[in-house]
């Protein structure tokens, strides 16, 4: 019994060796592949910020990964010389009004939707997704190019604004699942005590989708923020008009000689930087709002 | 409580909403709709052709390159983007340690504009001396600097960034699509004897059939949409090679950029807009049945 024993116990071991081995090796080739991955993700943001921190010279001719010299005047530089000081400003004043009117025009719109059958609702949810579906293109930005000039509004940021709002299909079908959420009985009781439409939207609603609301502001902030063909079509001849991506890229029509790419890298890092912070802080909220558009 | 002034109240309410939806929405489709018909450059009078304008296109050589164009663009988008950000869920969706750094990190690029990363890559990739060729020289990868920009490499660069920046969104997608599937099938079937592969087919991708038909259709669509981060990297340039329909399309409305000037064809414009609304609505719905198919086999 004992001399049958040994060997088989033996080879037992041994298979789970070669086990243990093949485990270890597809562990090592996994995590290969997931830093590589990872590597392509974050190299070009991290290109782009030690190059917004060399000479052009070193740029463009330089062999190394590092900067030979620390320009941190390239921020300065782009800061007041290229104007970014102002075209900051002026995301930032594209970004949040735009923002705050989206959440205000859709949390009003999902809140009426969710709540009551009012007539014609139907035809008032057809619209708004068709048009998420339907993708004309750059042809929309003529018509309504020629409308804020009717309005006079084609020289100010507030064109830009009133129709980045307009498109609120999204957020307001993000919303809308969240005013369903809160308990109708909520309302119910509101009304009891004394209560109207108005009232409750403003108590009870917005109050309980805060969470809701900061989480597609996120979205919303981001989508203004990173907005590009439609700034870059209203203040095409108004540059103090321009906003970062509009501002950053008509770097690469710069007159005259060669392009200063260190200044385009250290705009480009202006516009990245705050998103990444907030990214960096929020990364669930971002993720949590993207994977629920599946669930649904 | 009174029923009519509820429905005022809706109204009141749904109102902004509403007006802003067919002022900025629909009118500028209906605008599109009516000046297909017609010749208009912007200024002038417009002058109503018929369908002169549809023949044109029909000879228009430069926008069917542009189509062409841009099957290649998602089609070389797709190709990797979607079987890499669904082995990345696959992988990212058991319990692995640091799954959700590396969720976040892989989902980083998707926060960033297409425009102004267009920049940096501009910036890195170019020619002769930018940082990607002075790394691939570096490691002798390569023995002479590729021209990222030229007119043979520009659509593979552009395809490039595109993968970059979709990979985490996709990835994040097919995540909560897998979290659906029920953790029990997958004990049940190893108790079965089932191995990973076996899992894979039998139960991952049925059980996530219509999310995954789902995702992969808004892929498709939003991958033939796309033309910003091109406009800002190459403009369609060089010699048209990387023009794909909906930045042809920008061109005949507005320039590229402040320096530049464009043909303004408003009329044409909306004829162009208007069949390439078409293409995309067709090869979405070509895609819904044969995946519809594909799904009654299983």
């Amino acid at each position: 019994m004992s001399t049958l024993n040994i060997p088989a116990k033996t080879s037992a071991s041994s298979v789970s060796r070669s086990d243990g081995m093949k485990k270890l090796l597809s562990r090592i080739l996994l995590w290969i592949f997931l830093l590589v991955v990872a590597a392509f993700a974050v190299i070009p943001i991290i290109l782009a910020v030690l190059g917004s921190l060399k000479s052009n010279l070193d740029l463009t001719t330089g062999s190394t990964v590092l900067p030979q010299e620390w320009k941190f005047g390239n921020y300065a530089q782009a800061w007041s010389a290229a104007n970014f000081a102002r075209f900051t400003w002026n995301s930032v004043f594209i970004s949040i009004f735009t923002t705050v009117g989206t959440l205000l025009v859709s949390t009003m719109a999902a809140y009426a939707a969710a709540r009551v059958n009012f007539k014609g609702k139907k035809l008032y949810i057809v619209i708004q997704s068709a048009t998420l579906f339907i993708s004309i293109g750059a042809v929309v930005l003529r018509p309504q190019f020629d409308l804020m000039v009717s309005l006079g509004l084609q020289k100010s940021l507030w064109g830009v604004i009133i129709i980045l709002i307009s498109a609120h299909a999204t957020t307001f079908f993000m919303l809308i699942g969240f005013v369903r959420a809160v308990p109708k009985d909520l309302d119910e009781a509101a009304y009891i005590d004394g209560c109207n439409f108005y009232s409750v939207y403003l108590r009870i609603i917005l109050p309980l989708l805060t969470p809701a609301i900061g989480v597609t502001g996120l979205l919303v902030f981001r989508g203004a923020w990173n907005e590009y063909i439609l700034p870059l079509v209203f203040t095409m001849t108004d540059p103090s008009l321009q906003t970062l991506t509009v501002g950053l890229a008509s770097l690469k029509y710069g007159v005259g000689d060669a392009a200063q790419s260190q200044l385009m890298l250290a705009g480009a890092c202006i516009s990245i930087l705050p998103m990444i912070i907030v990214y960096i802080l929020a990364n669930k909220s971002f993720m949590q709002m993207t994977a629920g558009s599946v669930k649904g | 409580m009174n029923e009519a002034k509820r429905q005022v109240n809706a109204w009141v309410f749904i109102a902004p909403s509403l007006i802003l939806t067919l002022v900025f929405g629909v009118y500028p489709i209906v605008w599109a709709l009516k000046y297909m018909f017609y010749d208009y450059q912007g200024y002038g009078e417009a002058v109503f052709i018929g369908l002169d304008n549809f023949g044109r296109m029909m000879r228009d050589q430069a926008f069917w390159e542009s189509v062409v164009n841009t099957f290649i663009y998602a089609a070389g988008k797709l190709i990797v983007t979607i079987p890499l950000s669904f082995l990345l869920a696959v992988i990212l969706n058991r319990a692995l340690k640091g799954r959700h750094i590396l969720r976040a990190i892989y989902f980083m690029p998707t926060i960033i504009s297409a425009s102004v990363m267009a920049i940096v890559f501009y910036v890195i990739f170019n020619s002769y001396n930018g940082m990607v060729n002075q790394l691939l020289l570096k490691f002798g990868i390569v023995n002479a600097p590729i021209d990222w920009l030229g007119a043979n490499y520009a659509l593979i660069t552009a395809i490039i960034i595109a993968i970059w920046g979709a990979i985490g969104n996709y990835m994040l997608l097919f995540i909560a699509g897998l979290q659906n599937i029920p953790e029990d099938l997958y004990e049940a079937a190893s108790i079965d004897g089932a191995g990973p592969m076996r899992k894979m087919w039998s139960i991952t991708i049925p059980m996530l059939g219509p999310v995954l038909q789902m995702i992969i259709m808004l892929a498709i669509t939003v991958s033939l949409k796309g033309y910003e981060s091109i406009m800002v990297l190459t403009e369609g340039g060089p010699y048209g090679k990387t023009e794909v329909m909906y930045l042809y399309l920008y061109k005949l409305f507005f320039p590229v950029s402040t320096g530049s000037t464009s043909i303004q064809q408003f009329g044409y414009g909306s004829a162009v807009g208007f069949v390439t609304a078409l293409i995309v609505g067709m090869v979405t719905l070509i895609y819904f049945y044969i995946s519809k198919k594909l799904n009654d086999v299983y």
